[in-house]
């Protein structure tokens, strides 16, 4: 018996836009089947233009993508109808009902009729809009209209779930909402999901791999856990008035310079097994002012920041 | 929230290898679907029949009024009211094109791009409902042209007036549809919209005969579309008279010989728009 194809693998992805923009460079990863794969990564890193090139909107300048065994570039429509996108903003029909845009997809997809409003109707039902399913999607809220867009994708039962930034604009609650929506349909449907977004928390709490992308090329890809693991059990947070000399206490206290960061006047350090006491005694000691210090363990904020050396925003790609 | 977990867990077991859509399926469901939308907003169904309607009803009388007087007059009235069809088709299909603007900017039109359907259907789609809106607008704008009291001839002839109405509104369609692309702006799309639905209005031999324009002008109706579909409007629906438009054209003296010729200039001009469209569109749907 032959091993079942990734549900998602991309080979050496490269998209160059005129102007020598290059958007992502050579990016290889695989997805198997069922597993919740996340790519993280700062604005313009390449997520947006990684997922165009797997779902056939944008033409990769080389290299090649298949969804379940299928080339990309050789069979778009069939590449097409195992997979269904959730876009960052809205992609939908306002003046229509969201009944009306659901059937408009599960024609568009060939699932036949009876099936599909089977379907329809326990989604609808599972995420609680059955009750403003015929209202004009216009008037739904932020979060209404998501749900709309999440129940639309799942409608003709994909392989492969591309959702790209999901929750951006969305607020903490709402957010939350639909991470737990997602986690129970993705448990139920065994769909792979192939997630962009900027929430590490989001990563975490859904993914079973995350791939950290930076300029077009992916920097780290791991477990969330094996991702922690990165800066050991404990970071040393301090906010000092002179961060080069902090960085010089920093290294000759013996702590790799790869684990030193500095945003602003905020320099955070990867103990490494070293003590706090310690090491704060010898910043202390360089005649560095420490306005403030804090260990804790370390978030994949932390993990990202080292890997990609910039903030996570909430603004759009 | 509620949830049911036997409910969703049999939709996993159902999950079915993927099959081409039929094209013609997919034609029916993206031609409902434009047509569900330009319904809720009716205002694009009645704005571009104002202008024809308004030119029908009281421009073509009073310009026969002030032009000709006695028998003349109806005949005028007639050649006039036919023109408004001429306007009438590329404002609709012009404002059929802002539909595919308002797709890409706050519609659906990406998930329309990630279906699996051929992307050459979403441009058939829309030119199907364009072509049923146009045609109910016609067919009111002659019932009231009519009404006002213009004469048509209604035989086996109109069917020149019918085939050249539907490849003029493909042609316009195309059109439109290359301009959605080439003018993705709505403030940018719609400054175009008077040099490619008016303007040739007025040279295509809509309100006298192209032989009354300066030679240079002449040959340049010759090649506009426009001018070719108001003569084939003509010869379907005005009898003999209707003759005269397509002898301006082509000088010649075998009036279908004349109208299988300027059908073939709207045919060409169509095929050239529409394959147009379909290749803007779609290098426009992947980047």
């Amino acid at each position: 018996m032959t091993a079942p194809s990734p549900a998602i693998e991309a080979i050496e992805l490269t998209k160059t836009y005129p102007g020598d923009v290059h958007a992502v460079r050579g990016i290889s990863f695989q997805v198997e089947p069922g597993e919740a794969f996340g790519l993280l990564g700062p604005n313009g890193a390449g997520k947006t233009t990684t997922i165009g090139m797997l779902n056939t909107t944008v033409t990769p300048t080389s290299g090649r993508a298949l969804l379940g065994g299928r080339d990309v570039a050789k069979d778009p429509m069939g590449t097409r109808a195992i997979s269904s996108v959730v876009f960052q903003d809205a992609v939908v029909d306002q003046p229509l009902s969201g009944r009306r845009n659901l059937e408009l997809h599960l024609r568009l997809w060939g699932v036949n009729t009876a099936e599909g409003r089977n379907r329809l109707h326990q989604l609808a039902e599972d995420v609680g809009m059955a009750d403003y399913l015929d209202r004009p999607v216009a008037t739904y809220s932020g979060g209404q209209r998501r749900r709309m867009e999440i129940v639309r994708a799942l409608l003709s039962n994909p392989q492969v779930l591309f959702l790209d930034e999901p929750t951006v604009g969305l607020d903490t609650r709402v957010r939350h909402d639909l991470f737990d929506v997602l986690a129970t349909l993705r448990d139920r449907t065994g769909v792979t999901i192939l997630l962009t977004t900027h929430y590490l928390d989001e990563a975490e709490r859904l993914c079973d791999r995350i791939a950290i992308i930076d300029a077009g090329r992916i920097v780290a890809c791991e477990t969330p856990a094996n991702l922690l693991g990165l800066l050991g059990d404990e970071v040393l947070e301090v906010r000092v008035d002179d961060t080069s000399t902090a960085i010089q206490a920093l290294r000759a206290a013996g702590l790799p310079e790869d684990d030193i960061l500095v945003i602003g006047s905020t320099v955070t350090a990867s103990l490494r097994g070293s003590s706090s006491e310690t090491v704060l005694h010898q910043l202390r000691g360089a005649g560095v002012n420490v306005r403030s210090a804090t260990t804790r363990i370390p978030t994949l904020d932390d993990v990202y920041l080292r890997l990609t050396g910039g903030h996570i925003t909430a603004a759009e790609e | 929230m509620t949830t049911t977990p036997t409910a969703l867990a049999s939709t996993v077991d159902t999950r079915r290898a993927p099959r081409p859509i039929r094209p013609v399926r997919s034609l029916g469901t993206l031609t409902k679907r434009r047509l569900a939308l330009t319904v809720r907003s009716p205002q694009s169904l009645v704005l571009p029949l104002v202008a024809p309607a308004l030119f029908a009803l009281a421009i073509a009388p009073a310009l026969a009024n002030t032009i000709h007087a006695g028998p003349g007059r109806t005949a005028y009235m007639t050649f006039v009211a036919l023109s408004t069809a001429g306007l009438l088709i590329p404002l609709n299909c012009l404002f059929s094109g802002l539909g595919v603007i308002v797709d890409r900017q706050q519609g659906a039109m990406r998930e329309l791009l990630v279906a699996p359907i051929r992307r050459s259907s979403i441009v058939f789609g829309n030119l199907v409902a364009a072509l049923t809106l146009t045609a109910f607008q016609v067919v009111v704008l002659i019932a009231l042209a009519a009404a006002r009291g213009s004469n048509y001839t209604v035989g086996l002839r109109a069917l020149w007036f019918v085939a050249a109405a539907v490849v003029f509104v493909i042609l316009m369609y195309g059109l439109a549809e290359i301009l959605t692309v080439r003018l993705p702006s709505p403030v940018e799309y719609i400054g175009a919209v008077p040099a490619l639905a008016i303007v040739p209005f007025f040279f295509a031999g809509s309100l006298f005969p192209i032989t009354a324009l300066p030679n240079w002008l002449d040959a340049v109706a010759k090649i506009l579309p426009l001018t070719h579909a108001l003569a084939l409007f003509r010869y379907g629906l005005t009898g003999p008279s209707g003759v005269t438009a397509l002898h301006n054209i082509w000088g010649l003296h075998n009036a279908t010989t004349m109208a299988i010729l300027s059908m073939a200039v709207l045919v060409l001009y169509a095929l050239v728009f529409v394959n147009g469209a379909i290749r803007v569109f779609t290098k426009a749907g992947t980047s």
